[in-house]
């Protein structure tokens, strides 16, 4: 195995790409209770056209198929769900997809083993059959039709239109209603044959574990099969310009959401986390707490709370994000393109650049106390091809010239768009 | 680790939790009070004040550049309604001096001078506070309160323990009345504060690698040195008997694709070892993926995403949430009737019960591996005066018997249905 170790956070990785091609992750948390493991497949709801490993055709699935196989991989043969026979361990067991990865996990405090024979024997063995897929439909439009009610979804689902002309992002992970009342047990199955190959898949675990121990307990779970080949994905062409520069729905809110969208490029994973840092302090410098825009805004009474600052990024898409909730959206809008100008011409201070740089140094070292937080984070960032130790690494290489290069690069007023929702 | 208290002065308790587990410290002011409609909206005006400057660190960006500069310590404070009291609380995490760059930073007293410092030293102008403040955060809890309708499925929730509660302290919004701001200003805010900052209860939470120094400049401390002793008046949370009535069945409209059904129960105690029962009977009902109602409601008749059940311990309440199509609303009620009956009638397997068993142990187990969890499992017990440690806690959770989750069920009543629909 080889080790990796973080003086900064005092933490160590262990990680091995097994011969079936499945990486295993493992961080021992030495005194801690609760133990978490997570499971993961590199394929999310934008995975719905690829070329299957040895075939020549392009396979193209309805959207919601990912999340769909989510919900029915708990389905076991003998009739039992997964998920309870979990549950009565009394481990606390779950799912989720997004857009890039689908995951299965667990966390407990005892019972850590024979609830490990459960889930990696449910993961390894799906069983659909023509019922077990119907019933779910009734269960996943109860689900669609519940983020229908969330304002903070639509206005998110608005900006990625605005946003994107053809990149799936732009859909809704569970699908629609109608996208997935064709979805049936022969899609299921060629999907979880072509994805849930190991070599397309990583396990993170997290908790007071010996790692050589565990590995061991992990390889004898695990049923024999080849590593496939390459899965070739295709995603639409996707144009660098952006659809429109406002949406504007109707819902009954009594404060507007907004989300102000900049629409960028993808990176190379060689500088991908040095950017993601550096649009970090911009966007601390530009819009946090200690900003002026902030103080102005919340001064004139546009804006009650500061917003969530936040870069996306995965295959194929990358933007940043900031959402809140404002009396007058536009006018934080207009505030922001400002600030971005006066930012580009003036230069960031030195002393904002440092101050801002500590507070995100501080915010990683945080990131580093619930297994669950670490465990998710590595997982994520492993199908991005990020190690997630180098947020920590490269941190102190990301100084005020290379910050003014992702401003001046990143930063595009005809690449914004804002997404409102109000009444 | 280490959980150990010390009166400070009577009234003001300072609660250490030694432990090497975690890369940040956690120091938390809570000020507690019984909830009434006179003063919850004040309560919530005040706490927002607080926050925008202290005579040291006027101004909040002042107060964020000094936090940031502590890289990046996070200050929040909030309102919490536990059992009949209203709690303001406010809470400093950084990060623990093991794990900064530079080694000779003293980042725990920092953090706890920073935190009672705005508590206890607020900017005072001409005998008031700064009017713009209070202008402005009066404004904010407006948007507070008015907004509570955005988030549907909590707004259902927070609606039917108004109606179960209607006239009662329990059914008091925390963020309080839009009609009760206007008579709050600068000056009579300030002379409520005061009065409230001498007699309160006063818990300080400490949590992280503490020095033996700590306890030391705490009581050094000017703010700490200039608050009196006090007989604090707040609420212990008891048993109250529940009267038994015909349910309340609420149906309010509102723009919503889904239904909410939210089901409002009475549970009727008669010892503390009936709370640990309660929650056993709960966990069966709807607290896991195996519960009836998750497996009746969701896994067998596909009516709902969500269905469960959760239990507040303070008020003997258990509340089951649903979103359902609006369509089966009749369907969805007679399906939770009908697990509430199959409860009564002892229609669960003693599988249902180990695993109910297991989970909340793995829960009360897990407690102190997180920081904040911890420190709300103490202050729970310092309001409850209940002492039970983690030990005994599991104990009691062994001990429940089939027939003390019949009991509990055969002493449990509908007391709202509350549907939110087109």
């Amino acid at each position: 195995m080889q080790v990796i170790e973080n003086l900064k956070v005092k933490e160590k990785l262990y990680t091995e790409k097994l011969e079936n091609g499945l990486t295993v992750m493992i961080i021992p948390k030495k005194g801690i209770q609760k133990k978490y493991i997570i499971w993961g497949t590199n394929y999310g709801s934008n995975d719905s056209k690829f070329i299957v490993p040895g075939e020549k055709e392009v396979t193209e699935v309805p959207d919601g198929v990912a999340h769909y196989l989510e919900h029915k991989l708990f389905e076991q043969e003998n009739g039992a769900n997964s998920l309870d026979v979990l549950s009565s361990l009394g481990v606390n067991a779950n799912a989720y997809t997004t857009n890039n990865h689908t995951a299965y996990l667990y966390e407990c405090t005892d019972k850590f083993y024979e609830a490990l024979d459960e889930f990696m024997d449910y993961v390894q063995h799906p069983y659909f059959t023509d019922e077990n897929v119907e019933k779910e439909k009734g269960i996943i439009g109860q689900e669609i039709m519940m983020y229908d009610d969330y304002p903070e979804w639509k206005v998110y689902m608005n900006a990625m239109n605005a946003m994107y002309h053809e990149n799936p992002i732009k859909i809704d992970t569970a699908g629609t209603i109608e996208s997935i009342a064709p979805i049936d047990k022969d899609i299921l199955y060629k999907c979880y044959n072509t994805f849930y190959n190991p070599s397309n898949m990583a396990m993170v675990i997290c908790g007071d574990f010996e790692p050589e121990e565990i590995l061991k307990e992990v390889k004898k779970r695990l049923i024999p099969k080849n590593a496939n080949g390459e899965i070739k994905r295709i995603y639409p062409e996707e144009p660098e310009s952006i659809v429109q520069q406002k949406v504007e729905q109707k819902m009954e809110v009594n404060t507007p959401l907004y989300v102000i969208g900049i629409k960028d490029k993808e990176t190379g994973s060689e500088e991908i986390v040095k950017k993601h840092i550096a649009i970090e302090i911009l966007l601390n410098i530009l819009f946090g707490q200690s900003s002026r825009l902030y103080k102005k805004l919340y001064n004139d009474g546009v804006i009650y709370s500061s917003p969530m600052l936040e870069y996306e990024f995965a295959k194929g898409y990358a933007h940043v994000l900031i959402t809140g909730q404002a009396k007058n959206p536009e006018i934080v809008f207009e505030e922001f393109i400002n600030e971005v100008k006066v930012l580009k011409e003036k230069g960031i201070k030195e002393s904002d650049f440092t101050r801002i740089k500590k507070m995100i140094y501080g915010s990683y070292i945080k990131e580093y106390d619930g297994p669950q937080d670490i465990a998710r984070m590595f997982l994520a960032d492993y199908f991005k091809g990020i190690n997630s130790f180098d947020y920590l690494e490269e941190i102190d290489s990301v100084n005020l010239d290379y910050a003014k290069q992702v401003l001046d690069e990143v930063f595009n007023e005809d690449r914004m768009v804002l997404s409102v929702v109000k009444n | 680790m280490e959980y150990k208290v010390t009166d400070i002065k009577k009234g003001i308790k300072l609660h250490t939790i030694n432990t090497n587990k975690f890369k940040t410290n956690i120091i938390a002011v809570f000020l507690t009070m019984p909830i009434s409609r006179e003063t919850v909206t004040k309560n919530a005006v005040l706490s927002s004040v607080l926050r925008r400057g202290s005579k040291t660190m006027p101004t909040q960006e002042q107060i964020s550049k000094e936090l940031e500069e502590m890289y990046g310590a996070s200050f929040d404070c909030g309102l919490d309604k536990t059992g009949d009291n209203h709690i303001i609380k406010f809470y400093l995490e950084s990060i623990n001096d093991n794990f900064l760059p530079q080694s000779d930073e003293k980042m725990l007293k920092t953090s706890i001078e920073k935190l009672l410092d705005i508590v206890c030293n607020p900017l005072v102008e001409n005998n008031g506070f700064k009017k713009e403040y209070v202008e402005q955060e009066k404004e904010n809890i407006k948007q507070i309160i008015e907004g509570k309708k955005d988030n549907r499925a909590k707004y259902a929730m927070t609606r039917c323990i108004e109606e179960m509660y209607k006239d009662k302290p329990f059914g008091l919004f925390k963020f309080g009345y839009v009609e009760d701001l206007n008579d709050i200003n600068e000056e009579n805010l300030y002379d409520y504060y005061k009065e409230l900052i001498n007699e309160c209860k006063i818990d300080i939470f400490v949590s992280g690698e503490i020095g033996e120094d700590t306890n030391e400049y705490l009581l050094q401390n000017e703010n700490i040195k200039s608050l009196n002793a006090r007989t604090p008046n707040f609420n212990q949370s008891t048993l109250e008997e529940k009267e038994i009535k015909e349910p309340n069945i609420i149906h309010e409209s509102m723009d919503v694709t889904q239904g909410k059904l939210i089901i409002g129960l009475d549970l009727n105690l008669k010892n503390d070892q009936e709370k640990y029962n309660a929650l056993m009977y709960n966990s069966i009902l709807g607290g896991t993926a195996n519960s009836k109602l998750f497996q009746n409601v969701r896994e067998k008749e596909s009516l709902a995403y969500v269905a469960s059940s959760s239990y507040l311990r303070y008020k003997s309440n258990i509340i089951i949430n649903c979103g359902i199509e609006i369509k089966n609303y009749e369907k969805a009620l007679n399906k939770i009737k009908e697990q509430l009956e199959d409860m009564k009638n002892g229609n669960f397997t003693d599988e249902d019960i180990d695993n109910s068993k297991k989970v909340i142990i793995s829960t009360i187990k897990s407690i102190d591996d997180e920081q904040d969890t911890e420190i709300t499992y103490f202050f729970g017990q310092e309001l409850t005066g209940n002492e039970t440690n983690l030990e005994e806690y599991i104990q009691k959770i062994e001990k429940v018997k089939r027939e003390d989750i019949i009991n509990i069920a055969n002493n449990t009543n509908i007391n709202t249905i509350y549907f939110l629909k087109d």
